[in-house]
């Protein structure tokens, strides 16, 4: 099991050797169970259909900027989700409830991309996708294949973010110790680690005010 | 006063260690439907188990329904952000209107405690001012009642749950019973900005102990407070006032979701509750009934109670049930620091102001704000993040710099608007129930008090020593939608809580707040039904 690839650039390498993982033997077992599910058994597609599935990675892969392996299973983790039925219950008027509303927006996808360039999103090149993201993003009210723009990015990001940092090697890029029970905190207060948490390598570099420069 | 052992010993029915009381779960006493019981109470959280303690201590035979389950915490909770799903009241609900409000993992509980399971443990009290608003500034409505009547129930509440914190200047001034906790890096970057602007801040209220209570153990400073409190430090009901029901009689029924309230169209009162358990449909009967559902669910109970008498729903004879629902404008703003803050640490909450919350008459709107410490774990400030608009390699970026920043939330008094309510949907639910249609939309101090707020809390952070500040706008807790009021044409039931229409009829959660402050509702839900507990008590058994 190795790190996720995210260049030093984009934040990657901050924690050196921090490992969440590494704290497993002080989770108590409920949370172990939940945890290492997601680690150790990424669950088979059941609710997308194969054109959906591809539609899906593509879209994740982009909102998430996962290039290359390993990768958090996102794309198994949100259909599961949506196969289980596992959704926030809400929806906005005009709406359809999750499932539907994820079918259609990925279609919605394709069609944009074939209006553009005549050839699916999945196999549209990556500038030609992130403008198709960027459109829908900047969106705002407008409607944007039946569905306000700003609806279908939240249900697109909240679904794909919340995958994302559910995962411990997500938790590693950001130092973040991950479950807490029953071993707690001792060291509260500003700069004070606990001896198995890892301080930030580069505290200089802040990535923020760089990625305010790019 | 009697000390808190004397009137409600749940903390000593627990194990001295985290876990349960499996022995008096299973010697809990059992109801048949056919038992005309004193009281069937619809909903266990914050309201309903007050209820049911306070009236089972009196010797009433009461049942207190939840339709999801009675959670044990070492088994059913986990330490652990997205496994967390199941605490949130995930059935379907349509939003609408030109602010909609999200629902689910926010501010709807789900099983017995209630939305207290996941509520982050904030419990100050209303200011007296909250209880004549329209009179002192022409906004909102006056309550039917006033602080001082609700007083010696909250003090009696903070001590059951119990609450720390320091001396507390603002409303009324009081104490806690229990010493503030020490703070993290988010509650000491809070108290130095805060400190350079001149604004007071405090530690707490927090309701969790400081230090053993009962059997209770100390909290550990994990930071999952939002995700149930594995360790029993954080008060909920499930742990304040259930055991204490059940040791004194009462039954609590879970996994039992209440479909509609029994009517005799002859005598005018309610018969009893239908409920689906197992997929079956079982009517209990009661001779009182209290409805306990939140103010999204309770306002679609009644709505969906329709008889000869209540065409239009159960004691909504002057179109008042699901009107003046309110959340509280909620942004959050969060700052970066050199230092590394880890802001996960610790409970998130820890330190508040309440310098905001009174109308200042030299600004423009109308009452105000409170501000107090949020720590969000990695999911919830991935949201915070990407509100700002970033993705991709942006958002990687920005979220592995975590460790660095503070981050503080305000609760604005949004006010209570006619047209903010829950009617019926046309969709309905996997039982064929129409599901709640909840509409928002804000006035303009509403949205002058979210701008107002997030003004002071950037001031804050900076003066801490942020070098970026960024703000996600959103909402926190549900009050209001069948609101007590002083006669039947402005609200749904009296100041005792017991509907108008229906005599036997009571509510006895945060829908009955006519107003919300900028106060986490909490406490004075509880307060308020401890106190119809004891005016329902006291006049029955005159």
């Amino acid at each position: 099991m190795s790190s996720l690839p995210l260049s030093p650039a984009d934040g990657g390498g901050r924690y050196p050797g921090f490992r969440t993982l590494d704290q497993s033997p002080h989770w108590d077992a409920a949370t172990t169970e939940v945890v290492l599910a997601r680690v150790e058994h990424p669950p088979g597609i059941r609710f997308f259909a194969a054109r959906e599935q591809a539609l899906a990675q593509a879209l994740f892969d982009l909102l998430l900027a996962q290039t290359g392996e390993p990768r958090v299973p996102v794309l198994e983790l949100v259909d599961a989700r949506l196969a289980d039925g596992e959704t926030d219950g809400w929806h906005y008027d005009g709406m359809d409830p999750d499932p539907q509303a994820w079918r259609a927006t990925l279609a919605a996808l394709d069609d944009e991309a074939r209006a553009g360039s005549g050839s699916g999103f999945v196999e549209a090149d990556a500038d030609a996708q992130r403008a198709i993201l960027q459109r829908v993003q900047a969106g705002g009210q407008d409607d944007w294949h039946g569905y306000p723009a700003s609806h279908v990015w939240s249900l697109w990001t909240r679904y794909a973010c919340t995958a994302f940092y559910s995962h411990p090697w997500a938790w590693d890029e950001i130092g973040f110790p991950g479950p807490a029970y029953p071993r707690g905190y001792k060291n509260l207060g500003v700069d004070r680690p606990e001896p198995f948490e890892v301080p930030d390598a580069h505290p200089a570099e802040d990535p923020v005010s760089r990625g305010a420069r790019s | 006063m009697t000390s808190v052992r004397d009137r409600n010993e749940s903390a000593w029915l627990l194990p001295p260690h985290p876990g349960q009381n499996h022995q008096l779960r299973a010697d809990m006493r059992r109801f048949a439907d056919d038992d005309e019981i004193d009281i069937a109470i619809v909903g266990c959280g914050a309201g309903g188990s007050t209820l049911v303690q306070r009236l089972a201590r009196r010797g009433w035979r009461a049942v207190a329904f939840d339709a999801g389950p009675f959670w044990d915490p070492e088994r059913d909770w986990v330490s652990d952000e997205a496994g967390s799903h199941h605490l949130y009241w995930t059935e379907p609900r349509v939003i609408a209107g030109d602010d909609p409000v999200p629902l689910g993992s926010n501010n709807s509980g789900r099983g017995v405690g209630g939305s207290m399971v996941h509520y982050a443990g904030y419990t100050p009290r209303f200011h007296p001012s909250d209880f004549r608003t329209h009179t002192a500034d022409g906004v909102g409505a006056d309550w039917p009642l006033s602080y001082s009547d609700l007083k010696p129930f909250y003090e009696d509440i903070e001590a059951e749950l119990p609450v720390a914190g320091e001396p507390w200047p603002w409303g009324d001034p009081h104490s806690y019973p229990h010493r503030p906790h020490p703070v993290s890096g988010n509650g000491e970057l809070f108290l130095r900005g805060a400190r350079a602007c001149g604004i007071t801040a405090k530690v707490g209220p927090v309701a969790i102990a400081n230090g053993r209570f009962g059997n209770r153990p100390h909290c550990i400073y994990r930071g999952f407070c939002l995700q149930g409190c594995k360790v029993n430090a954080k008060a909920s009901p499930l742990i304040t006032h259930i055991p204490d029901a059940l040791a004194h009689g009462a039954e609590v029924r879970a996994d039992s979701m209440v479909s509609r309230i029994g009517f005799d169209e002859r005598t005018g009162r309610a018969t009893g509750v239908h409920y689906l358990r197992n997929g079956t449909e079982h009517f209990q009967r009661a001779r009182m009934v209290a409805v306990a559902g939140y103010s999204i669910e309770t306002p679609r109970l009644l709505l969906n109670s329709r008889s000869a008498r209540f065409p239009d729903g159960m004691c909504n004879d002057f179109d008042q049930v699901g009107r003046y629902l309110m959340v509280q404008g909620a942004p959050q703003t969060a700052g970066r620091f050199d230092a590394e803050v880890r802001m996960f640490k610790a409970p998130p909450p820890e330190v508040s102001t309440e310098d905001f919350y009174e109308t200042d008459p030299t600004k423009p709107y109308k009452r105000g704000f409170s501000i107090q410490t949020v720590s969000p774990l990695p999911i919830t400030w991935a949201e915070h993040v990407a509100a700002q608009g970033h993705w991709g390699t942006d958002l990687r970026r920005y979220m592995s710099d975590y460790p660095h920043w503070a981050c503080l939330g305000a609760l604005c008094e949004f006010l209570p608007l006619e047209g903010n309510r829950v009617t019926l949907a046309e969709e309905t639910d996997r039982h064929g129930l129409p599901v709640a249609r909840f509409s928002y939309s804000q006035c303009d101090n509403d949205r002058q008090l979210m701008d107002a707020a997030q003004g002071v809390m950037e001031r804050i952070l900076r003066a801490a020593g942020a070098d970026e500040v960024i703000t996600i706008k959103r909402f926190a807790h549900l009050v209001g939608g069948a609101r007590m009021a002083a006669d039947e044409r402005h609200g749904v039931v009296d100041r005792n809580c017991r509907s108008f229409a229906v005599p036997n009829l009571l509510i006895t959660d945060g829908s009955v707040l006519p107003t919300q402050g900028s106060a986490n509702p909490a406490l004075t839900i509880m307060a308020v039904a401890a106190r119809a507990a004891a005016s329902l008590a006291n006049r029955e058994e005159e």
